[in-house]
């Protein structure tokens, strides 16, 4: 019999490195952070969201507050962006309108989640029935132009029946009733993966109840997709409102909705430009900044997506 | 060929079945507002408000007035308008249906031929500055929305190319002319074509590597028939999903752009006839626009098979 080969002591020096624990967000954080155009995304954000807050206290003239000077004034030292067809500060009524995108963005991009994310988590869930017939819907939904249905919600529910006073609120509200399927859709198919993972099976064996697996189990490891699909509501929603404003359906007059300043400055645009050019610069930019950092997001939340 | 016959035929009554029921929505929702469509005619006695709600059907209870109009859809018959009596709204609506599908079709063919080139192009200049170039101008392109583009349209080629040149070559809105298509096309397309050149780059970087494509450039077959014969078809197949809703954004994008440009569409009948309460060319217009949506996506779902043979319904 041969001998066993001698074996090599242990190297007892060596120390073994544990790897760092990582969170989900942690550990998207830091791919994110390589990922320039996300960050001048997020810094164009990060400069909205401040100039929002300020706007809440303090602009430099009422954003309402109409001949501060002469009307179709361009742009001046006192007046860095202009006056408007009434004689309003175009600067005040940019920040303004900062606050109005922030609040129709983020408040969509919730009420989105709070219908997707419990249809989708059932339907994957349960399948059968349940499956059907929230797939159903979501099919049905998907065929109709929710542009035009959103437009018909705001104007019957405020203008003509009194429900919601017209403002955000509505516009929220439409637009989520119309556009919560793509969560729907992603959360179905992730929580339809997810229940047959290993995990949640053992933690079924150890007795856990559905809806216990659903909100620890399912929902948490879902996290990643849902937040990627939320930060692009956001863009959507912004735009959509600015679309409605445009076209003189959305926020009521004297607000300072982007859109709406657009359509002021769209009648003058031959003589005095700088009227439309700053809301739809805003907007343009804005817009921009959500989609990349909605693209950085995808990559940093799943690697494997990355080309 | 029975079997498509047989797919299409039964997406048919599907979508004839969506388009009702979903305008059935808009129907009830309209027919919820409290008092009627002539109230704001001050000069009408109780006799002839009567004989308006009479001759509208107004004057039935609810479910009958929603039997009537279900009836009339399918027989083709979206009633008549309520601003301007006698005026039939299918042949209004057949009419300006085909104004917008025009400026539609323009702005496919920029979304899809822009798009395409620009694709290929980044695609097989990877990592060179005409890459670069092409694949930022499409970030920057579909975040821009349509209507922006539409008013840069506007006031470059309406107003300063007209400044420019004297007043002998510009872009005047309206509708009539060959030549006041491609500035609205344009704007309603360039945010679309961002988008699918984007798509393009990517598939078409995976194809170019895969190595069919290999043998084939070393077969020596000219760069023209590698390109586009054996890559860039099968890079396509990504391309086409998005197309069903590319069809969808365009349209529902029409809606502002028509009224910018002041395009006598769908989409300018729409938002006026909201402002003007009309609400049965509302309904109407909505009714036209689920079934064009429902069609685009079965005319996309019949040319997926000819783009990849290995689906089949």
């Amino acid at each position: 019999m041969a001998q066993a080969a001698p074996v090599a002591p242990p190297d007892l020096e060596l120390t073994y490195e544990m790897p760092e624990q990582a969170t989900l967000l942690s550990d998207a954080w830091r791919r994110l952070r390589r990922n320039r155009i996300a960050l001048v995304g997020a810094v164009i954000i990060a400069v909205l969201f401040v100039t929002a807050l300020i706007s809440i206290v303090w602009t430099p003239f009422p954003v309402w507050l109409q001949a501060v000077g002469p009307t179709y004034q361009p742009p001046s030292g006192a007046h860095p962006l202009g006056l408007d067809q009434a004689g309003r500060d175009i600067l005040s009524r940019i920040m303004g309108g900062a606050l109005i995108t922030i609040e129709v963005g983020i408040g969509s991009a919730i009420i989105v989640s709070l219908i997707g994310i419990p249809l989708g988590l059932l339907a994957g869930f349960y399948r059968g029935k349940v499956d059907t017939t929230i797939s159903f819907f979501i099919n049905i939904w998907y065929g109709i132009p929710d542009l035009l249905v959103a437009l018909i919600l705001v104007f019957v529910l405020s203008d003509a029946l009194h429900l919601i006073p017209r403002g955000v609120f509505v516009i929220i509200i439409a637009f989520s009733l119309t556009r919560w399927m793509d969560v729907a859709r992603l959360v179905r198919g992730q929580s339809l993966a997810l229940r047959e993972r290993e995990f949640v099976e053992a933690a079924r064996m150890a007795g856990a109840r559905d809806f216990y697996l659903l909100v620890r189990h399912i929902f948490p490891n879902a996290l990643g997709p849902i937040i990627v699909q939320a930060t692009f509501a956001i863009p959507a929603a912004v735009l959509f409102e600015a679309f409605l404003s445009f076209l003189g359906l959305g926020l009521p007059s004297p607000t300072p909705s982007w859109g709406a300043m657009a359509a002021d400055g769209y009648h003058g645009m031959d003589f005095a430009p700088h009227i439309v050019l700053a809301p739809t610069i805003a907007l343009s930019l804005t817009l921009m900044a959500f989609n990349w950092l909605g693209d950085g997001l995808r990559d940093a939340f799943d690697p494997r997506m990355r080309r | 060929m029975r079997g498509t016959l047989l797919y299409i035929g039964q997406r048919l009554v599907l979508i004839a079945i969506t388009t009702v029921l979903v305008s059935s929505i808009v129907f009830l929702l309209l027919h919820q507002i409290p008092g009627n469509a002539f109230l704001n005619e001050t000069r009408q006695s109780e006799e002839t408000l009567r004989a308006e709600l009479h001759h509208y059907g107004l004057d039935l209870p609810l479910p009958q007035q929603y039997a009537n109009w279900v009836t009339g859809v399918l027989h083709g018959n979206l009633g008549e308008s309520l601003v301007n009596r006698g005026v039939l709204i299918t042949p209004l609506l057949v009419r300006e249906t085909s104004v917008s599908a025009t400026v539609g079709f323009f702005a496919l063919l920029i979304t899809i031929g822009l798009g395409l080139i620009l694709g290929v192009i980044a695609a097989l200049r990877q990592n060179t500055w005409v890459d670069y170039l092409a694949s930022s101008t499409a970030v920057i392109g579909y975040s821009v929305p349509s209507f922006v583009i539409a008013i840069f349209g506007l006031l470059i080629f309406g107003h300063y190319l007209y400044v420019w040149t004297g007043g002998t070559f510009f872009y005047q809105p309206g509708w009539g002319k060959l030549e006041q298509i491609p500035v609205p096309a344009l704007a309603l397309g360039l945010p679309y074509a961002s988008y699918v050149a984007r798509l393009t780059r990517a598939s078409m970087l995976e194809t170019i590597r895969t190595d069919y494509v290999r043998t084939a450039w070393a077969k020596g077959l000219k760069a023209r028939v590698v390109v586009f014969r054996h890559a860039l078809r099968n890079a396509l197949i990504p391309v086409v999903t998005i197309l069903g809703p590319l069809i969808t954004g365009i349209i529902t994008g029409s809606v502002v752009i028509e009224n910018i440009f002041g395009i006598p569409g769908l989409g300018k009948e729409f938002v006026t006839s909201i402002l003007a309460r009309d609400y049965n060319i509302v309904i109407g217009v909505f009714t036209f626009y689920a079934a064009l949506v429902g069609l685009a996506n079965l005319a996309v779902d019949v040319i997926y098979p000819v783009l990849d043979p290995r689906i089949r319904y």
